[in-house]
């Protein structure tokens, strides 16, 4: 069995008074596909967050690839997302004013590599999403679907240990998601891809190898 | 919106710059093209009786000795010497001004204005007759005209049109001889004693940077009623436009680029905020606060780099349209008297040109580093705070 690639141990996250996530334990293996599911605003999102170094825990300890990053600094945090963490969002997040092969090779700005290179990486990685004839185009010629590709191109291009997935086929219809949830089943059944998704859905939650409820903040299996 | 405001303030703030160096080298102008910084003249008192030759009351003698003394002052470069004279003579009033041929400080410049015949030789008794004048009283070349009970024989005709405006006359002598006319003269010498050697107009070349304080030296050795004309008496002249414009031109320029400042500001900061998402996207996938502020950073002074690019382009066709303006420079009648009672007398007398309206290589690069400096100012303010967004407050709400 694969060693825990993430583990969050007793997580608490708090606003003002309002307790969301109640002493979560979690522990993620690589190459596993694991859903978070639960009722709208039961802290699915936000246990995403703490996992994925989003945002600190008010207590608990959170280890990605063996580093704890539960006491980084906001620019350590950072720098762990950029090398172990890939994000797919529920509304694609992509900027509006950069092309499709620009928003996906983001996470590669900051990093000291030849323009052409990243072009050629984010090229490389959009053709695998069949979009390899809509590099150039912005955001807003692209249908939901291609965004969400993007996306995911985006949250691949750097490599990560884990993808979290929020909600990704929540803005598009059935027949797009299912292509959608058929890409992520590909990536981590070909390619081993950790990958932890949040959902609502029940029935999307079950396409995973294991799925975790949360009620009211708290992990119940 | 931002590039728009930055490149109008800063446009003022080239055009205004120009504009104030343009009058200024305006009202240079005059000086300029008789070789000289300063004029001075030594006012004196009404001459008598107009009988003969006699000082306008303007400029009367200032001796030999005094112009020594000029000449070995600190800062000045030259010196050059005229004598004008009111000639009354039985039938004809003359204006007369006595010149140093070869001396290229003063009025030897109507050597240039020769319409007819040819220019003074040295040492020759003879004369130059204004154009004008000669037409009015149909003197040709090859005449002789007495001045003074001096024969003359008339060698050239000058086109004083086109000639400066300062030092202006109908007969133009060998200095020698116009000093030999004003010695010989009861009426003049008794106004104020004249020797062979003096003159009553200076004209005076000397260090830029030392223009300002000259005078005060001059008046020190001629006397403190002296008149001294400098660039800036011709600036005064030019009116209260010009007087605001000059003094102000520097702050009204900073006001113009302050408010730029604010709307590029203001334009940039709602940018950024509309842009506060993108921004935590761009921490999720992992730019650091120092990422983000550099990015911001190069956006700001990207955009207020073109903003004062544009400003300066616009600040050129400003600058060329303003070029076809004419300035009128007020010319003190002290410096070309004519008597009052003679035809022009009291006619105000202006140097007219084109405005020369032009943009140092230094101001268009100071308008350009401005706003570069502007663009990082603005930049490291703006991401000073927006760089400390968190992600997931950004990307909470969903």
């Amino acid at each position: 069995m694969n060693e825990a690639i993430l583990v969050g141990v007793d997580l608490t996250k708090t606003f003002d008074k309002l307790t969301v996530v109640k002493e979560a334990r979690i522990a993620i293996r690589e190459g596993e596909f694991v859903s978070l599911v639960g009722k709208s605003g039961c802290g699915k999102t936000t246990l995403l967050s703490l996992l994925s170094g989003l945002e600190r825990p008010t207590s608990g300890r959170v280890t990605i690839a063996g580093t704890e990053i539960s006491g980084a600094s906001e620019d350590e945090l950072a720098l762990s997302r950029r090398v172990n963490v890939g994000f797919i969002f529920q509304s694609f997040n992509l900027i509006p004013t950069l092309s499709a092969w620009e928003n996906t090779a983001l996470p590669l700005f900051p990093v000291r590599m030849a323009g052409a290179e990243r072009r050629r990486r984010a090229s490389e990685i959009l053709e695998r999403m069949e979009l390899g004839n809509r590099l150039d185009h912005l955001p807003a010629a692209l249908s939901g679907g291609e965004k969400q590709r993007v996306a995911i191109a985006r949250a691949l291009i750097n490599h990560p240990k884990i993808v979290f997935a929020d909600e990704p086929t929540g803005n598009l219809d059935t027949a797009t998601g299912d292509a959608i949830m058929a890409i992520l089943n590909r990536l981590h059944r070909d390619e081993g891809m950790t990958l932890l998704m949040v959902t609502h859905d029940t029935g999307l939650a079950e396409t995973a190898e294991r799925v975790i409820r949360m009620q009211d903040g708290e992990v119940l299996s | 919106m931002a590039v728009i405001g930055l490149s109008i303030g800063i446009a003022i703030l080239i055009v205004l710059n120009a504009l104030s160096l343009a009058y200024h080298e305006a009202a240079r102008a005059p000086l300029k093209e008789i070789g000289a910084d300063i004029t001075v003249q030594r006012p004196g008192n009404v001459p008598e009786e107009m009988a003969g030759a006699v000082f306008p009351c303007s400029a009367v003698t200032i001796r030999r000795d005094e112009i020594d003394r000029i000449e070995k002052v600190s800062g000045v470069r030259g010196v050059g010497t005229a004598l004008l004279l009111w000639v009354f003579d039985p039938n004809r009033v003359w204006i007369v001004l006595g010149i140093e041929q070869e001396n290229p400080i003063g009025p030897s410049i109507v050597k240039n204005f020769v319409v007819e015949g040819r220019y003074l030789d040295a040492g020759k008794p003879e004369t130059l007759v204004e154009a004008a004048y000669a037409r009015q009283f149909g003197i040709r070349v090859g005449d002789s005209v007495s001045v003074a009970g001096r024969s003359l024989p008339v060698v050239g005709l000058v086109d004083a049109s086109h000639a400066a405006k300062i030092a202006v006359a109908n007969l133009y002598l060998p200095l020698s001889e116009a000093q030999a006319i004003a010695a010989a003269s009861k009426p003049l010498q008794t106004v104020s004693p004249f020797a062979m050697g003096d003159a009553n107009l200076l004209f005076i070349r000397v260090d830029q940077e030392k223009i300002a304080s000259m005078a005060s030296t001059l008046k020190g050795i001629l006397g403190q009623k002296t008149a001294i004309a400098t660039p800036d008496s011709f600036l005064k002249l030019l009116g209260s436009f010009f007087a605001l414009s000059d003094k102000f031109a520097l702050v009204a320029s900073l006001i113009a680029v302050l408010i730029a400042v604010l709307i590029a500001f203001k334009t940039m900061a709602g940018n950024v905020a509309e842009r506060m998402r993108e921004i935590g996207v761009l921490k999720a996938v992992g730019w650091t606060r120092r990422n983000v502020t550099l990015q911001l950073l190069a956006e700001s002074v990207v955009q207020c780099l073109v903003g004062g690019i544009i400003g300066l382009l616009i600040a050129f066709a400003a600058a060329f349209a303003l070029g076809f303006m004419t300035v009128n420079i007020p010319i003190p009648w002290e410096m070309s008297p004519i008597p009052h009672f003679l035809p022009g007398g009291g006619v105000p007398l202006f140097k007219t040109l084109r405005l020369p309206v032009r943009i140092p290589w230094s101001l268009a690069l100071f308008s350009v580093l401005l706003s570069v400096v502007i663009g990082g100012l603005t930049g490291a303010l703006l991401s000073r705070h927006i760089s400390k967004i968190k992600p997931s407050e950004v990307l909470r709400h969903e």
